[in-house]
């Protein structure tokens, strides 16, 4: 609850910074806010407390997910140092754009009362339908703000009219009474109802994670936003919908397991086989990475169909790991392509000769994307297959780890060509925080992967 | 009495709803979303939620219909500049929805969502004054965060709006 | 009974605004304005409806003929339909009946008049948009821009006023403004208690009912008509007979939220010794009050009238920025000095 409320107050806080002619504090300021966040945000540790009848729960999970939101915001933030040299007049509205978004993705993941998660979808879509066409000039921004303002728009139709059908049929939005109403067999007048609803709230959560079959925004909206807020969006954005909707399965309809299990198996496959198939065809390296993320949510469902003591701790795991990742990579990309034009993958060549400690960061990414060994993205998987397994869903992890095999390809493509591959332009200038950011996230997957016990018994 | 008033807004909101849709000029579509506001207006009254009904016109068919209505006319939308869908398009569209008519009418032919319970009913439940007591009692969080996401619409309106240094006037 | 004759009080004090608008103008202009149609020209309105009425109804070629017509019926209904809930005076007392000098009583009666006064707009819109002219949508467009920012700043300063009354029917609010002010009954009115709320009221009033200063809608310089270019006969007479429905409603429920409706001055006294019989006496202080009323409402229009011959008319974006700079900001401001007013009233009135 402090941390929405220091947020809050930051980003209004942020606006007024903007009044500032030097965008120099910004930065700082923002970076400085975050740790406040952070740091309180574990005040709430193991003291599990609801607050404003029932509106909102602060339990371990909520605090462990919003400390991965608020780093992964943090982590990204340091490559924003483009806009800083140019002089970008929307700077300060741009972070707290981006604080005030962090509000609604901390209401995603600590929500009770189903209007919360309603409100804090929103507040987390709307500001990225505004950071996708914060580019104005770009075409490519504008297409993408479009693309995502009205398919998410009408995805948000569906979500609203689903959780409409599943007041009608429970008469509440508190999700105790919902799940109790659920698991009440002998109400059976109301549940075609119900089910209904919990079919459109399944769409509409889908489409907010990238699920296939409602992926086809991604790619579109993921390459034509640009790069820094893609980054949030794969991160911040996906932790906040696969947490929200962990919640929602097993704590909202757990009564109606035997009816949504085998929707969410079926997209958990498509999902895995359409983001693994799609990226391996793609040519530009942004695009590559939009199929990507919407393979990883591919994996993350496999967690959310297993209910065990590990799935959680799975799915935390993973969030980081892929978070860390994923900033990694697309903070390469963005300092790459900020000097090189474009984003495909022959923008790579060579840059292992060029700049080292670029590729270095990058290779590590890549090999934790593409899970290989002492990276943290290996144990992310293991632990989400350990748990699949435990539920008994061998198939599925068969599936998941042919679908891995294929992501070393399309991931080690890149690596190859930074390495194997003659140069095409000049060393890329990389200013002190974004590197130090890039040996940080680094050490970081390799301490995932070496230690992952430090991180997997959180919840 | 009631119910025949009933069943001619269910009427005007049917037809004035699919009018939006089958519309060939935007503009009329918007004057029947205009339409369809008022008999959900009227919808509220019947179920005596008085506050609901005047706050859903002032808000929707007075303010962001308005809106709505301003921008279209500005963009003069007519046939001959009508983008052109493929028929495959329309063909997926038309079995996609149709499987989910089929979905819902199937599942929810069989709900018996109760009959009307007279001694439960309360008949001040819509009144202004419970409003407000809901509203700033049980939901008094959404409804203060609602700000915040009111805040970020408009600080990214301001921003996406807002001339830039050098930009023309048009 | 009592909805058909405020229609029609309503109707008859619009068509004569138009005469009153003429002589006022002559009186500050130092002419003589109409005097040939009856005695002082007092026929001169029937001769304008009369003359309204057999002009030739023209449509433009190109324009779209339903919304062409739809455009003044609808800026005339929505006029009509707010003074439904006005109440002109308090309660008759007919055979035992107490009978409301009202035509709907209603719990939202404030909300009720803001609905359908946003609903205005649309009037203008689409006959703008139908006459398929370019000065024609401008005018709409402008007037479409002007109602919603206005009324922002209008719906803010009815909120200060609605804290202190707690109630959105214009009745209650009238009633309660009945006590006693200085030692007179009748007397508390609401303007003593918001001012500022009162004056930004007033600013939007006169610019949702598109009067000068804020006639950029139909600005003849710049869009020669504004919104009713391309119509003529009884079609423009509606469009400005509209416009006068609306001031007499906007200065109706001026008088009711702030100047005390139907409550005058010692009403408590002249109660006590005007008739002995208590139910005369009530009736004809409620007389008086509807006397009263129709005498505020006419100050009111008269205000109006003042201000168009006097004032010059503001440019767009000093209008704009009128509205959004100043006026919403103020009535914010407005709001919460009276939350602050309201909370430590107590304590006030203890220091004093």
């Amino acid at each position: 609850m402090t941390s929405i409320i220091l947020l809050s107050v930051f980003g209004i806080i942020n606006l007024f910074l903007g009044f500032l002619k030097s965008n120099k504090i910004l930065l700082p300021a923002v970076i400085i806010f975050l740790a406040i966040v952070f740091g309180v945000n574990f005040l709430d540790w193991n003291n599990p407390q609801s607050h404003f009848n029932n509106m909102l729960t602060i339990d371990n999970f909520a605090v462990a997910f919003s400390a991965v939101m608020v780093l992964s915001l943090a982590l990204i933030l340091p490559f924003s140092r483009s806009y800083i040299n140019s002089g970008n007049p929307h700077l300060a509205e741009f972070y707290s754009i981006l604080m005030f978004s962090l509000v609604g993705a901390i209401m995603m993941v600590s929500y009770e009362n189903i209007i919360m998660l309603f409100l804090g979808i929103e507040i987390l879509s709307i500001a990225m339908y505004v950071m996708a066409g914060s580019h104005k000039k770009e075409l490519r921004s504008n297409e993408a703000a479009l693309k995502y303002l009205l398919m998410g728009s009408f995805a948000t139709g569906i979500l609203l009219f689903g959780f409409a059908l599943i007041y009608g049929a429970s008469g509440s939005f508190n999700i105790a009474e919902i799940a109790s109403f659920s698991s009440n067999t002998t109400a059976t007048d109301l549940l075609p109802m119900m089910e209904i609803g919990v079919l459109l709230v399944l769409v509409g959560i889908c489409f907010k994670i990238g699920a296939a079959p409602f992926h086809f925004w991604t790619p579109d909206v993921y390459e034509g936003t640009p790069t820094l807020f893609t980054t949030y969006m794969s991160t911040v954005v996906k932790t906040a919908g696969i947490a929200a909707f962990y919640k929602l399965v097993w704590a909202v309809f757990p009564g109606l397991n035997e009816f949504w299990y085998p929707t969410l198996v079926a997209i958990t496959v498509l999902t895995l086989v359409i983001g693994n198939i799609g990226a391996a065809i793609q040519t530009s390296f942004k695009r590559m990475m939009a199929y990507s993320s919407i393979a990883h949510a591919g994996y993350l469902l496999i967690a959310l169909t297993s209910f065990n003591d590990y799935s959680e701790n799975a799915v935390l795991f993973y969030a980081l790991s892929y978070t860390v990742a994923t900033v990694a990579a697309f903070g390469v990309l963005k300092l790459v392509s900020d000097q090189r034009e474009g984003e495909t993958y022959e923008m790579f060549n060579g840059l292992g000769r060029t700049n080292p400690l670029l590729a270095f960061a990058m290779t590590v990414a890549m090999c934790s994307l593409a899970s290989i060994p002492l990276t943290g993205g290996f144990f992310a998987k293991f632990f989400i297959f350990g748990s699949a397994i435990e539920a008994g869903a061998v198939w599925l992890v068969v599936v998941a780890i042919l679908m891995s095999a294929v992501s070393i390809y399309y991931y080690f493509r890149v690596v190859m060509a930074m390495y194997m591959k003659e140069p095409v332009g000049e060393k890329v200038a990389v200013d002190g925080f974004a590197a130090f950011m890039l040996i940080f996230l680094s050490i970081f997957t390799f301490i995932m992967g070496i230690f992952p016990g430090w991180f997997n018994n959180w919840l | 009495m009631i119910q025949n008033v009933f069943y001619f807004l269910c009427f005007l909101t049917l037809i004035s709803g699919s009018m939006v849709v089958f519309s060939r000029n935007p503009v009329y579509s918007v004057l029947f979303l205009i339409l369809t506001f008022f008999s959900i207006s009227g919808h509220y009254i019947l179920l005596n939620a008085q506050f609901l009904a005047a706050v859903n016109i002032i808000v929707y068919a007075g303010a962001i219909m308005v809106l709505f209505l301003f921008v279209i006319m500005f963009l003069n939308l007519n046939k001959e500049n009508e983008t052109h869908k493929s028929n495959l398009s329309k063909f997926a569209a038309v079995i996609a929805g149709g499987i989910l008519l089929v979905i819902m009418v199937a599942a929810l032919k069989d709900v018996d969502a109760g009959t009307y319970k007279a001694e439960g009913f309360d008949s001040q439940i819509g009144m202004v004054q419970n409003l407000g007591m809901v509203l700033f009692k049980n939901y008094l969080l959404p409804f203060e965060l609602a700000s915040v996401l009111f805040l970020v619409a408009m600080a990214g309106a301001v921003m996406l709006g807002k001339k830039e240094t050098g930009e023309r006037h048009f | 009974m009592i909805i058909l004759g405020i229609f029609g009080i309503t109707l008859l004090i619009a068509t004569y605004c138009t005469y009153a608008e003429r002589k006022i103008a002559a009186f500050i202009q130092d002419r003589i304005g109409p005097n040939r149609a009856g005695p002082f020209g007092l026929a001169q309105p029937l001769a304008d409806a009369v003359k309204m009425f057999f002009k030739e109804e023209f449509i433009p070629a190109n324009a779209h003929k339903f919304l062409f017509v739809a455009g003044p019926s609808l800026a005339m209904l929505t006029a009509c339909m707010s003074s439904a809930v006005i109440p002109f005076g308090n309660t008759l007392i007919i055979n035992g009946n107490h009978i409301r000098v009202q035509g709907i009583e209603t719990n939202i009666g404030l909300l009720y008049i803001f609905g359908v006064v946003a609903l205005g707009v649309y009037g203008i819109m689409i006959g703008g948009w139908a006459s398929n002219n370019k000065f024609s949508l401008l005018g709409a467009i402008r007037a479409a821009s002007q109602n919603i920012s206005y009324e922002l700043a209008m719906g803010l300063s009815i909120i200060a006023l609605l804290m202190m009354s707690g109630s959105l029917s214009l009745r209650q609010i009238t009633l309660q403004q009945g006590g006693e002010f200085l030692g007179l009954s009748g007397l508390d009115w609401n303007i003593f208690y918001q001012p500022l709320g009162f004056i930004i009221f007033l600013t939007c009033a006169f610019a949702e009912t598109n009067r000068t200063p804020f006639d950029l809608p139909e600005c003849e310089t710049e869009l020669i008509g504004g919104y009713h270019t391309e119509y003529s006969a009884m079609k423009l007479g509606l469009y400005l007979f509209a416009e006068y429905v609306n001031i007499i409603v906007v200065s109706a429920v001026m008088s009711v939220l702030y100047f005390g409706g139907f409550n005058f001055p010692g009403q408590d006294w002249v109660r006590a010794n005007i008739a002995s019989d208590p139910t005369l006496a009530h009736n004809l202080v409620t007389i008086l009050g509807i006397v009263v009323f129709f005498g505020k409402i006419f100050a009111f229009i008269f205000f109006f009238m003042w201000v168009r011959w006097t004032l010059p008319r503001f440019r767009y974006d000093q209008l704009m920025r009128l509205g959004w700079k100043i006026l919403i900001p103020l009535a914010i401001m407005n709001v919460v000095l009276t939350g602050a007013a309201i909370l430590f009233w107590p304590q006030l009135k203890a220091m004093f």
